[in-house]
């Protein structure tokens, strides 16, 4: 995933006319156009009936590769959406004689209904949950398709489904069914590409890697989480369709799970979110069987372990494993960072009445028995440093994380700007204007430091799913954002390591990388959960000048921290936490001499 | 009476998928991977018994411990191959894996035994127990009796011995317990043998009544996947409550209603519950320090 950004970047960067195209399967994709050119040239029929195979499986895993790679859910839905597909086409090819342009339509629509009925309880559930919830669909339109007889055919399935049929003319089997087919993938495999090549992509990488990053940015993880599930529908459809166009029967064998078990199989030996990755594990892995086929009754045997082998001898996929050989003989050149861009001018979401910026009332939250946010109340006035205070588990982060929409309140309300915020999901909250940090650093290790902030600065372009498809020749969105996230990282003087994986990253840099990304959303209000935390004194100094100069500028700041000799020259107005209570609120002089502060920290005065 | 006897068999039956399931969760606890392959090791155990049977004719329960000890070796060696190459990887890897490796499994149980489904011995004997008015399948009692044994057996040794106590804290923190000084690689390798051991038994176990044959593996994983999943991920009891509701939707339900109408009531319910309370019925859920 390092490489999508990193050459990303580079080629953004090089601005060369053409230098968006196809970045990062270029490669891959040659080499699979040569291979399927040869054999289509070469072949016997069997061969070329095999490439076919191949082809609808791309497609399929292609379709798969939206859910499993971009969103990172593992589905096991894949198999019903394609055997869906291939019973509508299956259906009304053999009982009622309906022709490919009317049942293709219908093999592509009918799944991605399929998927936009599941996806309200399905897409809710975590991990292997989600995966167990879509394999449960998956059996029951198995069982469904065994026993309704009267319309599948039951177990012996229908015969009679006949070939595709482009108006007048009949797609003949062998060399041109294999070439319609193949159009398709690379059909399918540019419309995966615009889909994701630029921001909306890289959101999907986010929301993949750390669900609590991308709701910070204001990335809707549901919404995304949906495309992908009915994205990876249609293709599987289509799929479907062709592949009782090729074998002209349909048959159970289509909906059940050695389908699901290949196409996962191929989503990671080939590479996973990647679409070359798609289209190389489809080929290999369909013909693994066949070049094995000399072991006779062995052969599926070698085909298991040649799959065993490929997983352990490369770990990014097979195209992870051809782009780090390129890399090796023939490198490109070192990306360069892109030119600082000033930041749009800010949007007011926040009306500028008079009144406290950000309004608590009372706020309650209680996690069990314990109670963290006791009936909370206060007020942050417009361009005011508050500090917030309070020993450890004293309800602190829990605060952050209400304000945020994290966490839900059980009681009380949040304003900001006047405006009711409690109860909006975390990631509105943030494009309303809220911005934060955490205390234990959420950014992606395996995306630089540019694209981390840039997919914050792209809120303010807008990406969404129409706008990546309506997108022509480079993504002047990106590169904007990249631009402004450029500025942002300037401003917090680690502009430097803008093109540096994050993992690579030391932990006062990530620091300053997450305090940049919130400001690219362009916030009123900035929450930083104890930003000095891992810093030396000198690292805390230059901080506080940075803060200190963000809040000259007009931005609101709550910040969380233990660290007094940092937070006590910064803050205008302290308050304290204890068990969830507010304890004490003032100047950060009248806060330390507080009893209940002193009290909180050190416990109750001794008796004598 | 009937129901009596369907409860019988549905119980004998959910001990045996308890089994599987044990296995499944004991490797998803110790390396938070999911097993693909324990539905084949278990097809595995099924034709070990069958042959070793064919060697030495004894009752089931001689062959037992000999099942069990060769199982856990080939769990061994099945960690070698699936897991250790891959322990640094996200666990997908490890998914993808076991997935092979049963695929090489499943083949290499045609190539030597062919596709027809073989039986195994019982483990005392066949036929049936009438207690009154009661006929009970014996098979289905010491099936039950033996699984009870072997999940009691390794709920004691999880709980009161050192063994057992190293083998929980490899599978809560691995790091903290490599700190403290457990050998957490060899607790990793000990719980795959564990767990194609009870993969062994249940193999032994369910090929008489119901066969064996190289395919059932996919059928079984299902299976220990949706016990696992209705009990709450990684909760040892709730994988035993599972299995049995699984079994009581296959044997009991299916004798009143169709087979294909409870199996689809099974995943009706799954989903379900799922929906309701999305931990499962077992699990807590785990919320992540933002």
């Amino acid at each position: 995933m390092s490489r999508i950004s990193g050459q990303a970047g580079a080629t953004a960067a090089r601005g060369r006319s053409l230098g968006w195209f196809g970045v990062g399967i270029r490669l891959p994709l040659t080499a699979g156009a040569v291979v399927v050119l040869a054999v289509a040239l070469s072949g016997n029929s069997y061969d070329l009936r095999i490439l076919t195979f191949a082809g609808v499986y791309a497609l399929l895993v292609i379709g798969y590769q939206f859910i499993f790679g971009y969103a990172g859910a593992l589905s096991l839905a894949q198999g019903a959406f394609f055997g869906v597909g291939a019973y509508v086409t299956g259906i009304l090819g053999s009982q009622l004689g309906w022709p490919f342009l009317v049942t293709f339509p219908l093999s592509i629509l009918l799944p991605a209904i399929l998927a936009v009925v599941i996806a309200a309880p399905v897409l809710k559930l975590e991990t292997h949950y989600f995966a167990l919830a879509t394999l449960g669909v998956g059996q029951v339109v198995l069982l469904l398709a065994i026993n309704w007889e009267s319309v599948t055919g039951g177990a012996n399935g229908l015969p009679g489904v006949p070939g595709v049929r482009l108006l007048f003319w009949d797609v003949p089997k062998g060399l041109p069914m294999l070439t319609f087919v193949w159009a398709l993938v690379a059909g399918g495999a540019g419309l995966a590409w615009q889909i994701t090549r630029g921001l909306y992509g890289r959101a999907f990488e986010v929301m993949r890697e750390n669900t609590f990053a991308a709701m910070s940015v204001g990335i809707d993880i549901a919404k995304l989480r949906f495309v992908a599930l009915v994205m990876s529908a249609l293709y599987a459809g289509a799929a479907g369709a062709l592949y009782v166009h090729t074998i002209r029967i349909i048959s159970t064998e289509t909906l059940e799970f050695p389908i699901m078990v290949a196409v996962l199989t191929m989503a990671v030996v080939g590479g996973r979110a990647r679409i070359a990755g798609a289209i190389v594990g489809a080929i290999i892995l369909i013909h693994l069987p066949e070049w094995f086929r000399f072991l006779d009754e062995y052969y599926l045997i070698a085909y298991g372990l040649a799959a065993l082998f490929m997983i352990i001898v490369a770990p990014y996929g097979l195209v992870g494993a051809l782009e780090r050989l390129r890399q090796r003989v023939w490198p490109e050149p070192p990306p360069v960072a892109p030119a600082p861009l000033a930041p749009p001018a800010r949007r007011r979401a926040v009306s500028r009445d008079e009144g406290p910026l950000l309004a608590v009332r009372e706020l309650n939250k209680a996690f069990g028995g314990i109670i963290a946010a006791d009936n909370l109340e206060f007020d942050i006035a417009r361009g005011d440093i508050v500090g917030l205070i309070g020993p450890n588990g004293s309800g602190k982060t829990t605060l952050v994380n209400l304000i945020t929409g994290i966490y839900r309140a059980d009681k009380g309300k949040i304003l900001l700007g006047g405006k009711p915020i409690s109860g909006l999901p975390a990631h509105k909250i943030a494009r309303r204007g809220i911005a934060r940090t955490f205390q234990n650093i959420n950014l992606v290790d395996d995306m630089s430091a540019l694209d981390n902030v840039a997919v914050a600065s792209g809120q303010a372009e807008g990406f969404g799913f129409r706008r990546a498809l309506t997108t022509l020749g480079p993504d002047k969105a990106l590169k904007r954002a990249r631009g402004v996230a450029m500025h942002f990282l300037g401003v917090l003087g680690v502009a430097d390591e803008a093109l540096k994986n994050c993992r690579e990253l030391p932990y006062g840099i990530k620091r300053r990388v997450e305090i940049a990304r919130a400001l690219a959303l362009g916030p009123e209000i900035l929450i930083l959960d104890e930003p000095a935390a891992g810093l030396n004194e000198e690292e805390q100094a230059d901080l506080a000048n940075r803060l200190r100069r963000l809040a000259d500028d007009g931005l609101t700041l709550f910040v969380i921290e233990h660290n007094m000799p940092f937070l006590m020259p910064l803050a205008k107005t302290m308050i304290c936490l204890d068990y969830g209570r507010l304890i004490a609120a003032g100047t950060p002089q009248e806060i330390a001499k507080h009893p209940g502060v002193i009290e909180a920290y050190l416990g109750p005065p001794d008796e004598d | 009476m009937l129901l009596l006897q369907l409860l019988i068999n549905g119980v004998a039956l959910g001990a045996a998928y308890a089994l599987v399931a044990l296995g499944f969760v004991l490797i998803l606890n110790a390396t938070s991977a999911v097993n693909f392959a324990q539905g084949d090791l278990v097809m595995v155990g099924g034709f070990v018994s069958v042959a070793a049977a064919g060697l030495i004719p004894v009752p089931g329960i001689v062959l037992l411990p000999l099942v069990v000890i060769f199982m856990a070796v080939f769990g061994l060696g099945f960690s070698l191959l699936a897991y250790f190459p891959l322990k640094s990887r996200p666990t997908v890897s490890v998914f993808i894996s076991t997935i092979a490796l049963g695929i090489v499994f499943q083949n290499g149980a045609n190539a030597l035994f062919g596709p027809e489904p073989r039986v195994a011995p019982p483990l005392i004997t066949g036929g049936t127990l009438k207690l009154g008015e009661f006929i009970i399948s014996r098979q289905s009692l010491s099936i039950i009796v033996v699984a009870a044994i072997l999940i009691a057996a390794q709920h004691l040794m999880f709980a009161k011995t050192q063994f057992g106590r190293r083998l929980r804290a490899t599978a809560q923190n691995r790091r903290m317990a490599q700190a403290v000084g457990i050998p957490v690689n060899w607790m990793i390798a000990a719980t795959f043998a564990m767990a194609a051991a009870l993969a062994g038994a249940a193999g032994l176990l369910l090929a008489n009544q119901h066969f064996v044959s190289p395919t059932e593996g996919s059928d079984l994983i299902i299976k220990a996947y949706i016990a696992v999943v209705i009990g709450g991920w990684g909760s040892v009891p709730g994988a035993v409550v599972g299995a049995m509701l699984i079994a009581m939707f296959e044997v009991i339900l299916s004798a009143y209603i169709s087979y294909p109408l409870a199996t689809g009531l099974l995943y009706a319910t799954l989903l379900a519950i799922l929906f309701f309370r999305p931990q499962g019925l077992f699990g807590e859920i785990l919320q992540k320090r933002a």
